[in-house]
């Protein structure tokens, strides 16, 4: 079955080859809750709440404790060009959220029994299992410069990919320690076995620029496709490019 | 020159400890390294020259190759002039942390493809702008 909702400003689309078909209404219903709970556009949320200083620290849930800490690890290893605290911008977790939320979305999908099915979130990939018996999901990844067109496809089972880019909302990753536009780079995809790495790293590698290639590479279980703004491909050689 | 074999030497040997730092789970580096061991020097010149600075004083000289509990380690490095511009890994250990301490980025020219897919990642998609998108034709196909 195939199901596309509008949460968290996103289309969401889940196709599901075997399984329970409510079990995508509980995936969308987490999802639903995400949003409600840690979008920094809804003041009730949680993420809301505490950047007003409205709770306290023994009042955070562990699931905000883990976005906080999984944003606080990011602002740490890319020297600060990601950061969940921009001037201007309230506390914003989103760059961790999305991949972190859709990961947890695909985790109720696995345990309740489906195995073979593809979880698309505004271009963010989860992949369990095969759409067929012996074939892998095609997982093109968008041209940066032309939205009919693919740059590469990859050949994925049971993995997540990721893109960060300048093409869609203009320029909206920062790079923190500038305060300016992320530089270097036009496209950044990231091919991880979860989809909260391949999404945080592909985010906090973009907003590095053209370092944040190499460093994406060197991150654990992550495979790299780039897009540099002069139009060269830099890959690692462990990304699962299927041939066309 | 002659300097340089014991800058190379001394190179790998610097690389050593983090291979052998943390040993984690076999992991294959696919054949990132083989192409350039069988690469004769000038070739590999060549091919420094079209991916970046158009010089063609390049010059590469192979380090000498060192045995270590975790495997063989061998690096080369590119010369402009007497000025080491690149140290590029020849031969490295097949395990995780090895590849991970030198990310090997293979370089190409941007293409435009199209291909049958099941799905797209792209940069966030919102909402207004998926009903031209390639992911909302996937998911109207099925």
């Amino acid at each position: 079955m195939n199901r596309v909702e509008h949460i968290m400003g996103l289309p969401i689309s889940v196709d599901l080859r075997d399984g329970d078909p409510s079990l995508v209404d509980e995936a969308f219903e987490w999802l639903r809750e995400a949003d409600a709970r840690f979008s920094p556009f809804k003041s009730d949320s949680e993420v809301s709440r505490l950047g007003r200083g409205e709770l306290s620290p023994d009042e955070l849930t562990p699931d905000l404790v883990e976005v906080l800490d999984l944003c606080a690890w990011y602002e740490e290893a890319t020297g600060g060009a990601f950061k969940l605290c921009l001037p201007g911008r309230g506390l914003d977790p989103c760059a961790v959220v999305k991949g972190w939320a859709v990961e947890r979305a695909g985790e109720v999908l696995l345990g309740g029994g489906a195995r073979n099915f593809c979880l698309n979130a505004g271009g963010d990939v989860f992949a369990a299992g095969e759409p067929t018996p012996g074939k892998p999901w095609r997982v093109g990844v968008r041209h940066p410069e032309d939205a009919d067109k693919l740059c590469v496809v990859l050949a994925v089972r049971d993995g997540s990919v990721a893109t960060s880019a300048f093409y869609e909302r203009g320029e909206h990753i920062i790079d923190g320690r500038t305060g300016e536009p992320a530089r270097g780079l036009l496209s950044l995809t990231v091919y991880a076995p979860d989809l909260t790495t391949a999404d945080a790293t592909a985010t906090a590698a973009f907003a590095m620029g053209l370092e944040g290639v190499e460093w994406a590479a060197a991150q654990e279980n992550c495979e790299v496709f780039a897009v540099t703004s002069d139009r060269r491909v830099m890959q690692t050689a462990g990304l699962p490019v299927e041939v066309c | 020159m002659k300097r340089a074999i014991p800058v190379l030497v001394l190179s790998a040997a610097g690389l050593v400890p983090v291979w052998l730092f943390e040993p984690g789970a076999e992991e294959p580096l696919t054949d990132v390294a083989a192409p350039v061991t069988e690469a004769p020097a000038q070739t590999q010149a060549q091919t420094q020259t079209q991916a970046g600075t158009p010089q063609a004083a390049n010059k590469t000289v192979k380090g000498k190759l060192i045995k270590t509990s975790e495997g063989d380690v061998q690096v080369q490095a590119v010369f402009q002039g007497t000025k080491i511009t690149d140290i590029q890994v020849v031969t490295a250990p097949n395990t995780a942390p090895t590849k991970k301490a030198l990310p090997l980025l293979k370089q190409s020219a941007l293409q435009a493809q199209s291909a049958k897919i099941d799905t797209v990642s792209g940069a966030t998609a919102t909402s207004g702008g998926y009903k031209q998108s390639l992911q909302s034709a996937i998911d109207q196909a099925q």
